[in-house]
């Protein structure tokens, strides 16, 4: 399997996420060119 | 980013353990206005309600990043009076990456999460000595220039 960053892209399903979890967000605002 | 910082196997490794990564193209709306979003890449942390705890605009290293990210969540917890969270995070992001640009700042912020939990000045006067012998040329040992009176 790929070792890649698996990354969220909805706002609203991170923040669910990251309260289950207990932990904090990353959030990277990126030009995707 | 992608092509350096976020490949390493190291970086790929803390942000799946440690945050919930969340990537968001620089003009989407509302988010880009809510955040204020000028340049790219725009790096933040945010606490679990969504508020904001640190930013960093510009490229990241691999080497920078992780200890970046642990001084976010580590403000992230003083900010909210957690401070043996606050600690935790700080010390790892010490002992474990004690030459990153991050460093500086998460010994004053020790410093300060010290003297908020114990009520005395130890902490602090540690704080701008720790500075002093190991980040002579540092901002943050300006900014402690106070704590050596105490």
């Amino acid at each position: 399997m790929e070792n890649k960053i698996l990354w969220e892209t909805d706002m609203k399903r991170a923040l669910a996420k990251a309260r289950k979890e207990g932990k904090h967000i990353f959030l990277d605002f990126f030009n995707p060119g | 980013m992608d092509a350096v910082t976020y490949p390493n196997d190291s970086v790929i490794n803390f942000i799946q353990k440690n945050v919930i990564p969340l990537r968001i193209p620089f003009d989407a709306q509302p988010l880009s206005t809510d955040f204020n979003i000028k340049w790219t890449p725009t790096l933040i942390v945010l606490d679990f309600e969504g508020k904001e705890r640190h930013r960093i605009v510009g490229f990241v290293s691999a080497k920078e990043l992780i200890p970046s990210l642990l001084l976010g969540i580590g403000k992230s917890h003083f900010e909210r009076d957690q401070f043996s969270e606050a600690l935790e995070r700080l010390d790892e992001l010490l002992k474990n990456y004690p030459e990153s640009s991050s460093a500086p700042e998460a010994v004053f912020l020790r410093g300060v999460c010290g003297y908020k939990s114990t009520h005395t000045p130890k902490p602090l006067k540690e704080a701008y000595e720790y500075l002093k012998a190991k980040y002579p040329e540092s901002e943050w040992l300006k900014r402690a220039h106070p704590y050596q009176l105490l």
